[in-house]
């Protein structure tokens, strides 16, 4: 059928470039065979766990617990002031995202220009200067490290630093976020249209002058944007991080499922939706705001 | 125009108050009656930072790190082809592009991005936390867990892509009298192809970050090992194992931003 050949002239057209995806290509399905075959034969894969019967009516179990169909009190989520206490916690969680996002920003914002390549090099105006380039290397440096690392393992080590509560898991929320979002809006710059900047510079700009009338305008939108995206991101570990860092829904419902109480357990999940979805909206409607189109 | 421009102003405006207010909130809710600072917590922290010069670096650990990083690689690629197993399907469904009534495939369309988007809003270690929970722990539970995320991102990704394709081949298939079905096959499918092939191995890079939290509920790999290194307060080991989690990140990172490249040009 003839239908075939955008398919074909995918894989098969442009020669050169094609190579190297089909290439990664095989060598990712090679790796997935590898990986399984690990899975399967190595580890306790559970797999075979997975059909058997004792399993899912373990798993019933659970989810009758969860919602507490055989519980002898009333269900947490059914008592007003359960709703009241962990919406406490529910705040502090917030909190403790707004804080990460905020850490973040105040973090990235002085260091995303010299982190950008045509900044340091003095391709959007200035001269190349060694102390330049050595900081556009050690940023770099900095984005990747804290970037690798997830915000889980940051609040691991953080806990040795600063005391439990919020701060230790807005601080590991912002540690790997700085590294996130300083590379995106570094990558922002460097593909910045240099015509704004150029014709300041011909008005006689001083590299300063453009720097703040024309490149930092033009990138602070989507700035913004990364930061207000990260924060839906955030929002969903800030629970994760919270089971180590003992701060807002996270250390409750480590308790909650070590001592059993899976209705509370079942509570705290709401308000973990309640929060992703608020933060979800809220971040649309602020992102519109950024762009001017609200 | 100039009324347009009065409105962009109010609404920086706005969002400007916003942001400051709701930071000085966040501010507020922390407390500051107890020291910030552990007691020693700044000597751990000069401590941890010297422990970097050097890292543990004998070959007995290196080779440790070397096996936790294959299983953390391991979790993540089975766990990422799931998710692409499942993305697919629903992205399909969700692009609401394949069905005879289209009535009936926009409201599978909108059920399928509910379904996605649930899946999405809950962490991955949220998930295996439950999981392990309600099945016990095994590795399939935890790569369930880590595919239902991933794959509810893919697959919102994926319909996103499926219908972003430009329309003129498309209508050209059905004026040929092409099926829904072989319109997606020869149409949709090869044109966002690239793409989905492009943020597929983005997310790979995730995915090996989330596989390495997983030794939360008890999963071997790099997370497992620092978790025991810190408990011993090896710091030294600590570091040789977050410098093998940022190679295998930037390695994988590299690869995929070269494909990347290699499908834009």
């Amino acid at each position: 059928m003839m239908g075939n050949a955008p398919a074909f002239r995918l894989f098969r057209g442009r020669r050169r470039p094609m190579t190297f995806v089909r290439a990664s290509l095989y060598g990712f399905v090679v790796l997935a065979f590898v990986s399984w075959g690990y899975i399967l034969v190595v580890t306790d894969s559970g797999a075979a766990d997975l059909v058997s019967a004792k399993t899912w009516s373990n798993a019933g179990n659970f989810i009758r617990q969860l919602i507490g169909v055989d519980s002898p009190t009333q269900p947490a989520y059914l008592v007003v002031d359960r709703w009241l206490v962990t919406g406490r916690l529910a705040l502090d969680t917030l909190a403790m995202s707004v804080l990460a996002i905020v850490l973040t920003g105040v973090a990235v914002l002085p260091t995303f220009l010299p982190g950008a390549r045509n900044v340091s090099n003095g391709d959007l105006g200035g001269a190349p200067s060694r102390l330049g380039t050595l900081f556009y290397h050690v940023l770099r440096l900095a984005f990747t490290l804290t970037r690798a690392v997830p915000e889980l393992v940051w609040a691991m080590v953080i806990v040795f630093f600063l005391s439990p509560g919020i701060v230790p898991g807005a601080v590991a929320l912002a540690v790997h976020n700085y590294g996130v979002v300083g590379r995106l809006s570094a990558e922002v710059v460097e593909n910045l249209d240099p015509g704004p900047a150029k014709a300041l510079r011909s008005a006689g700009a001083s590299n300063l002058q453009m720097l703040i009338y024309s490149i930092f305008p033009q990138a602070l939108p989507h700035f913004l944007t990364y930061l207000l995206y990260r924060w839906e991101v955030i929002i969903r570990t800030t629970v994760v991080v919270g089971f180590v860092s003992a701060g807002g829904l996270g250390r409750e419902f480590r308790l909650s499922l070590s001592f059993f109480h899976y209705t509370d357990l079942a509570l705290l999940i709401m308000w973990y939706l309640i929060l992703v979805i608020a933060v979800d909206l809220l971040s649309a409607w602020l992102r519109r705001l950024v762009t001017g189109k609200g | 125009m100039g009324r347009r421009e009065l409105k962009l102003l109010e609404s920086r405006r706005l969002l400007t108050l916003l942001l400051a207010g709701v930071f000085l909130w966040s501010l507020s809710t922390v407390d500051w009656r107890g020291p910030l600072i552990h007691t020693g917590g700044l000597g751990a922290f000069l401590d941890f930072l010297a422990s970097l010069f050097p890292p543990e670096l004998s070959p007995g650990f290196l080779g440790l790190a070397l096996s936790a990083s294959w299983k953390t690689l391991a979790y993540a690629v089975a766990g990422i082809t799931l998710a692409v197993l499942i993305g697919f399907p629903l992205g399909v469904i969700a692009s609401g592009s394949v069905s005879g009534s289209p009535r009936m495939g926009l409201g599978l369309a909108v059920a399928v991005r509910l379904i996605l988007a649930a899946m999405r809003s809950i962490h991955e270690l949220v998930w295996a936390v439950l999981f392990v929970a309600a099945f016990g722990l095994s590795s399939m539970t935890v790569i369930l867990a880590l595919a239902l995320p991933y794959g509810g991102i893919l697959g919102r990704i994926y319909g996103e892509l499926f219908n972003q394709v430009p329309e003129g081949p498309l209508r050209a298939l059905r004026a040929s009298g092409a099926s829904p079905f072989r319109v997606l096959l020869y149409g949709r499918l090869p044109m966002a192809l690239p793409d989905m092939l492009g943020y597929t191995f983005y997310r790979l890079e995730c995915a090996i970050r989330s596989a390495a939290i997983m030794s939360f509920v008890g999963i071997r790999g790099l997370g497992y090992e620092i978790q025991l290194s810190l408990h011993d307060l090896l710091f030294d080991e600590v570091w040789t194992l977050l410098l093998f989690m940022v190679g295998m990140v930037v390695l994988v990172d590299m690869w995929s931003s070269r494909v990347r490249r290699s499908l834009v040009s």
